[in-house]
């Protein structure tokens, strides 16, 4: 089956060397595209001295725009001036099609809406749920909803977070495909000769913040010290509530049973999960929790709050879910410690190397891109109209953005003419030995 | 455990499971959209059902307290046009002080005479101690200021005042209450005392300026607790007091000036019949939406 090539373009403020679940999902897509024979170009923001084109492993060009971050790794969001660039390198590159992820990355929307008035086929990713009521969220749905109106696909990555999406943009929903993200099984193998079970090791690794359930941690350790005797804690992480757990350490005399390791690099986690038997996640809302495929692909048993998707990320024998309350918390960590013996983490490892691919994600958003591409380009007009529909007062005002855009981008197209740009030429590394992507690029 | 076994006739498709796990489901598109979806949402679930008359007299208390500050601006004029001398300034202090106390014990079944006089008198000697005090300080503050801008500012201030201001509790509350008052009312609390130090400010002796001070600040600091208590003890007797109190206040400003009384009326009128019959209307258009992706929330008190 002769599948089309594609030249993509994935644009976010969030790529390495940041640590994080976009970040890495951008990362693995990219690279199992190239081994599919695609072409990807990765557009982010500066991080400190690294600023301009670097390339990556598998020929992974990134192009660090040197813009600064001014909040949240967000670059400062300046509408019409970053055109130009981007309109450099979509034409430099001869790109087919953009991919933006995370609404919350400014870079992302206006990658976007730049593409769209130039004509360009947009796909966008959403990480995250964002709830309704609160002053921030408003005005990020009222974006997000900018955005999406032209968009011609959507993925999200949870069926929670297709509903959320949907609920927050507006789209039909037959527009939004369910793509969730993968883990690198390869990275995260359970260690070779067991720990020992005489002695149960619970392993916690997560920002100590409010979100992420410290509070839950603080009520929940010293129950279940109290109830198994035979029980130790490790936490892994920082942040502000560790006070907090360390006051309870020392108020209920814990210090040999619960170990503090303070912030865990990445490099680092895979030798702190494989030291444990249970995964403990307490977090009150989530996304896509990438940390319990992790720990899933180590052989840990995970027990986690039943919250955000949670319940959808893992088959009932390998995740034992609770509601966000101590007493219930307590209870499932029981079951647990009573489902261990029947636990083999190789076995787990091997399901979930079949559960989860990177591969299968890139086959999937493939399908994606033929859908995109299939999707008839109509003119300006009826583009542009569809923004009078996100409401009485934002539709005019994103109507007028995006007549304006579409003027700045005839004006550049007078000034710096398409065919001015140096177009660049492919890169063929020797070891992809794919002889289609050799004979396709000249 | 299988789950992705075609099933032995072709045309029998699996169902289709929520989950995330395991690939494309066979038959089914990646983009395929449930019957199910969206079924965890919950519309308007916190939504109050509100009725017409009861929200006209929850608003009563809001008009109760516009025209005590509409009594303490006549007395500040009064005083500053010299009407009242500050002898009887000082019976009105007096008497308010007298019948709060009176009001406090009647309302309070919990209070005894006797922590009545060991907690709020003691405190209330003090306080009025240490204004006789400071009194010198608050008359020759403003003397560089012009009297235009101590106008502009007082007004301005009373404004934030009554922005700001709590009218569901008192901030000083009854001894035994946990509940820590929110920013915006400790900010209308400071508002309405600076205000008072400016007019203060204008007098010209010394009893004059202690004797406003007392006068304002009992109103500011004290009159909502004791129209808190008077609300917690009956319903109706708040009801009475309030409408008597509106119509004491109308009777007075029609007095001083015709205009601010037509100005008082609309006012008042606006806020208790107005507003009600607005809110309700506007109630119609609110859509709250909740759904399993919404923070989870603690069931147990955080101590921060």
């Amino acid at each position: 089956m002769d599948r089309k090539k594609y030249r993509i373009m994935m644009v976010s403020d969030f790529f390495y060397p940041n640590f994080g679940g976009v970040e890495n999902h951008i990362y693995y897509l990219s690279q199992c595209l190239l081994k599919l024979g695609h072409k990807v170009v990765v557009v982010t923001h500066a991080y400190g001295n690294r600023s301009g084109v670097r390339y990556m492993t598998g020929g992974l060009k990134v192009y660090y725009v040197p813009w600064r971050p001014f909040v949240m790794q967000n670059s400062f969001p300046t509408l019409f001036p970053s055109l130009p660039i981007i309109r450099t390198i979509l034409i430099r590159e001869r790109i087919t099609i953009v991919h933006g992820h995370q609404a919350f990355s400014t870079l992302c929307h206006e990658a976007l809406m730049h593409s769209r008035t130039m004509g360009y086929r947009v796909v966008f990713t959403d990480h995250s749920l964002y709830g309704f009521s609160d002053a921030g969220s408003i005005h990020m749905n009222k974006v997000l909803q900018f955005t999406l109106a032209d968009v011609s696909q959507a993925i999200c990555v949870l069926h929670t977070s297709k509903e959320n999406t949907v609920l927050r943009s507006g789209l039909p929903p037959e527009k939004v495909f369910v793509i969730p993200n993968a883990v690198d099984t390869a990275m995260f193998k359970p260690a070779v000769v067991q720990p020992s079970r005489s002695e149960i090791v619970i392993v916690v690794i997560s920002r100590l913040v409010y979100r992420k359930g410290a509070d839950l941690l603080v009520e929940v350790i010293p129950d279940v010290c109290r109830l198994h005797p035979n029980v130790r804690f490790i936490v892994g992480g920082d942040g502000p509530k560790r006070v907090w757990l360390e006051e309870m350490r020392e108020k209920h005399s814990l210090q040999d049973r619960v170990e503090m390791l303070g912030a865990v690099p990445h490099a680092q986690v895979r030798s702190v999960l494989i030291s444990g038997h249970i995964f403990l996640n307490s977090s009150l809302t989530e996304a896509f929790c990438i940390a319990i495929l992790e720990a899933a692909s180590c052989g840990l048993l995970t027990v986690s709050t039943r919250v955000g998707g949670v319940p959808e990320v893992l088959p009932d024998d390998m995740i034992i879910l609770a509601e966000p309350d101590p007493g219930d918390m307590v209870l499932a960590i029981e079951r647990a410690i009573s489902m261990l013996p029947k636990v083999d983490p190789q076995v787990m490892h091997h399901r979930m190397r079949e559960l989860y691919n990177w591969h299968d994600v890139a086959k999937r958003t493939e399908i994606v891109y033929d859908r995109t591409l299939k999707c008839p380009n109509q003119n300006l007009l009826v583009r542009v109209s569809r923004y009078l529909y996100c409401g009485v007062w934002a539709g005019k005002l994103f109507f007028v953005v995006m007549i304006v855009d579409f003027l700045f981008w005839r004006l550049l197209e007078l000034w710096q003419p398409a065919e001015d740009i140096e177009e660049m030429p492919d890169l063929t590394l020797p070891h992809i030995s794919n002889k289609e992507t050799l004979q396709k690029t000249e | 455990m299988d789950h992705h076994l075609a099933s032995d006739s072709p045309q029998v498709r699996p169902r289709w499971r929520k989950v995330a796990y395991g690939g494309m489901q066979p038959g089914f598109d990646d983009n395929h959209t449930d019957e199910s979806f969206l079924e965890g949402m919950v519309m308007n679930a916190n939504v109050v059902r509100r009725d017409m008359l009861k929200v006209m007299l929850d608003s009563v208390s809001i008009s109760e307290y516009l025209c005590i500050v509409a009594l303490v601006v006549l007395v500040w004029t009064y005083t500053l046009e010299s009407t009242i001398d500050e002898n009887r300034l000082l019976c009105i202090d007096v008497s308010l002080l007298v019948l709060g106390f009176l009001i406090l014990l009647f309302t309070q079944e919990k209070i005894s005479l006797s922590i009545l006089v060991h907690h709020y008198f003691l405190n209330i000697s003090f306080f009025i101690m240490g204004l006789y005090v400071l009194a010198p300080i608050y008359q020759t503050l403003t003397r560089s200021i012009s009297s235009d801008s101590i106008w502009a500012l007082t007004v301005s201030l009373l404004v934030i005042h009554l922005f700001l201001h709590d009218y569901s509790e008192s901030t000083v509350n009854a001894p035994g209450a946990l509940k820590n008052p929110a920013l915006t009312s400790c900010i209308s609390v400071n508002a309405s005392v600076v205000a008072s130090v400016f007019i203060a400010s204008r007098l010209p002796s010394r009893l004059h300026v202690f004797a406003i001070m007392l006068f304002s600040l009992q109103v500011f600091l004290f009159g909502p607790l004791v129209t808190y208590c008077i609300k917690k003890y009956s319903f109706r007797l708040h009801l009475c007091f309030s409408i008597s109190l509106m119509v004491v206040t109308l009777s007075f400003v029609y007095m001083l000036h015709c205009l601010l009384f037509v100005l008082l009326l609309s006012l008042l009128v606006f806020v208790n019949v107005v507003c009600p019959y607005w809110l309700i209307r506007i109630q119609e258009y609110k859509f709250e939406i909740n759904g399993p992706w919404d923070e989870a929330k603690l069931c147990f008190a955080i101590t921060d």
